[in-house]
């Protein structure tokens, strides 16, 4: 499943906790129009790079499934910070 | 009868092992085999599939400058997997270049050689990898630990 939504949360040395919940499931969907619209030029640069355009477009499909549960968590003495795609 | 049985079996007659010991080394020998002709996709005798490549970074220093830094990053191996297709994709002369660029950074990775076919072999083999490094001096001490969970 492609991820929906991106949580980043801040926290500084008081221990204050900055969460923001980015919905990415908007990003796709204003991303769509704009990739039909795009599809006829990446199709002829794929075809001009000599990479097989349907293939290429089920990895980026496979890319964007496989990156749902990442998480990066970085935790310092005076601040924190972490990125979690669910 | 196999290499692996023949041994085992030669081993139990020199009485070198016993024979709880020689049944559960051919046991050891037989199970991944078994578990390999029965279903393709599924792993060895106990062993779950890895989900994540985990990656943590300790590090404490002396206190006065920067305090101690924690990093923690989970990589789905659905990612993994995603990726080695990409490759596969890209043309021959574009994972030459590359080769070539991560040759020069003392990367002796051949891009060419990772195939979506021998990928599951490596994940499976990863699922046995941790990586522990230790680094300490003067006023640091780093501690970084890759794994598979």
């Amino acid at each position: 499943m492609i991820p929906f939504v991106a949580v980043v949360s801040l926290c500084n040395q008081e221990s204050r906790t900055f969460r923001l919940w980015i919905p990415l499931f908007l990003i796709w969907l204003l991303l769509l129009p704009l990739g039909i619209l795009l599809s006829p030029f990446i199709f002829i640069a794929c075809l001009l790079c000599r990479v097989n355009p349907l293939g290429g477009v089920a990895v980026m499909w496979q890319i964007l499934n496989a990156i749902t549960d990442t998480k990066l968590e970085v935790e310092h003495r005076s601040a924190g910070m972490s990125f979690h795609i669910l | 009868m196999s290499e692996h049985r023949r041994q085992i079996l030669q081993m139990l007659s020199e009485g070198k092992i016993n024979a709880n010991e020689a049944e559960r080394l051919i046991s050891a020998f037989e199970e991944p085999v078994a578990a390999r002709s029965s279903d393709p996709g599924a792993t060895s005798a106990g062993k779950s599939r890895p989900k994540y490549l985990r990656v943590q970074v300790d590090s404490e220093d002396d206190g006065v400058r920067e305090g101690p830094t924690k990093v923690n990053v989970r990589v789905p191996m659905q990612l993994l997997r995603a990726g080695v297709k990409l490759a596969s994709l890209l043309p021959a002369q574009a994972l030459r270049s590359a080769n070539h660029a991560m040759q020069q950074q003392g990367i002796p990775i051949d891009l060419t050689q990772i195939k979506p076919e021998n990928l599951e072999e490596l994940i499976e083999q990863l699922s046995e990898l941790t990586v522990d490094v230790d680094q300490k001096d003067a006023n640091t001490k780093v501690k970084v630990r890759v794994f598979c969970e």
